[in-house]
């Protein structure tokens, strides 16, 4: 790649040009915020909003990957500019990850030019990686008429797509459990729209109807979340779902409240990294000097009294 | 938050490395293998299935902004292929991301593989530790030209 400035990278992105717009992602992808980094959100942001972000989300094997794969084919197909981001889980031993995600979506991708870029979680838990927010700005302001992530497969409490979506499609399957398993709280409430994959395999139907029960329980508001029942293999029932997504678009970004919701929930996370960030290479060096932690430890000293000494002679 | 022993080295962010079996060669054990070796060495990893052009490995690459592309042929297709690779890499005027090659190479080729940038050029029987090794300096290269960059 040929040597690029930082004011001709911030200009390649709001021009959509890909290598400046890949490039953007690794640099706001390290595990500090660097200066480059929040020079890159600062000039972009005005050029952002304008793209619906999808948050993709559900279980494990469930088929969010195929469905992407077959979402943005079909999303492309119309003319529609889509850019997809998915995530995948860290190693909590060696910090390595395998991205896997792409190789469910590999054809679609060529065969439409869409970008894809797959990130890791870097152990931040809730289903999202931290660089997530700064990655769908750009990925905004290169001119994206439609985002879709792909969270973590999921598990009951991995809800922090909720601050990130403004459309949140629960990818749900045959043999997940039954009616109660749907009324727990956590992932099950976030949902805007629930889809059903597998259409083809026994109990597919009933899964469908079970949650189609549940969300008839629920407190009436002004967004009725539907159920939609697909094949990937066939793409049965896509165009319901792509249906569905955009009627869901159209109604968020007439919704003053969610877009005050994701401002403030990502100027809470801004504000925690500042802060950690400010400390980070005192702390760094405080949790490498194995004698000093070895120390506290044998002189059986509480974390809660160790962590305030170091806080407070760093302030 | 700990993520990976190269973390100082590489600024934060890991090594990331694109794998490929870029030609008509459905041989993936070995790739597999290496897959999951190079997550255990801290490494993220992305690998794109069988049968990817050399322009999907290029443009992947590129849209992942991956250090190293790995490739793998055991069909004896390297001289055609990973010479395709390296040209397209050329042609964008790509040169902070590193090309190795892997799989069944004639001494032969290697030399010939090298003068197109190809490095390593690995066979069977080879220690896991040396390509990781081999793969860790290259992505030190390419980190040091990205760093200018930045």
């Amino acid at each position: 790649m040929i040597l690029l400035k930082l004011d001709e990278l911030i200009q390649g992105i709001i021009n959509g040009d890909r290598r400046s717009v890949s490039r953007a992602i690794s640099i706001v992808e390290n595990e500090q915020v660097s200066i480059n980094a929040k020079k890159i959100v600062k000039e972009i942001f005005a050029n952002t909003g304008r793209a619906h972000i999808v948050g993709i989300t559900g279980p494990p094997g469930i088929g969010k990957s195929t469905m992407i794969g077959n979402l943005s084919a079909m999303l492309s197909g119309t003319g529609r500019k889509v850019s997809v981001v998915a995530i995948d889980a860290s190693s909590p031993f060696s910090g390595g990850s395998l991205l896997g995600n792409r190789i469910r979506m590999q054809d679609s991708l060529t065969r439409h030019g869409v970008f894809m870029r797959s990130l890791a979680n870097r152990g931040l838990k809730g289903g999202l990686s931290r660089s997530i927010w700064d990655t769908v700005k750009i990925l905004d302001a290169s001119g994206s008429d439609i985002i879709i992530v792909e969270t973590v497969g999921a598990g009951q409490a991995d809800l922090d797509v909720v601050n990130l979506a403004e459309t949140i499609v629960m990818v749900l399957g045959p043999g997940l459990g039954d009616e109660i398993q749907a009324i727990k709280a956590g992932i099950m409430e976030i949902g805007n729209l629930f889809v059903i994959n597998k259409m083809d395999l026994p109990g597919a139907f009933i899964a469908q109807k079970d949650i189609e029960e549940t969300l008839a329980m629920s407190p009436k508001g002004v967004w009725k979340p539907p159920v939609v029942g697909v094949n990937s293999l066939t793409r049965e029932g896509y165009e319901d779902l792509i249906r569905e997504i955009d009627r869901h678009g159209k109604f968020v970004k007439k919704s003053s409240d969610l877009a005050f919701r994701k401002f403030r929930a990502e100027l809470e996370i801004t504000i925690d990294e500042e802060l950690r960030s400010r400390f980070y290479e005192e702390i760094r060096a405080f949790l490498s000097d194995n004698e000093k932690i070895r120390n506290l430890m044998e002189k059986k000293t509480d974390p809660y009294s160790a962590a305030e000494n170091l806080i407070n002679s760093l302030a | 938050m700990e993520t990976g022993k190269n973390q100082s080295l590489f600024n934060g962010r890991p090594i990331k490395i694109l794998l490929a079996k870029p030609g008509i060669d459905g041989h993936d054990r070995g790739i597999l293998v290496l897959a999951k070796a190079f997550r255990d060495a801290g490494m993220e990893v992305i690998y794109v299935g069988l049968l990817p052009t050399p322009e999907e490995v290029v443009d992947t690459a590129v849209n992942e902004d991956v250090d190293v592309i790995a490739l793998s042929l055991l069909n004896g297709a390297h001289m055609t292929v990973f010479k395709k690779v390296a040209d397209l890499m050329k042609a964008r005027n790509i040169n902070d991301i590193a090309v190795v090659g892997g799989g069944t190479i004639p001494e032969a080729d290697k030399p010939k593989l090298e003068k197109m940038g190809i490095s390593g050029n690995y066979g069977p029987g080879t220690p896991i530790s040396k390509i990781v090794e081999h793969i860790t300096e290259r992505a030190a290269e390419m980190r040091k030209l990205k760093s200018m960059e930045e």
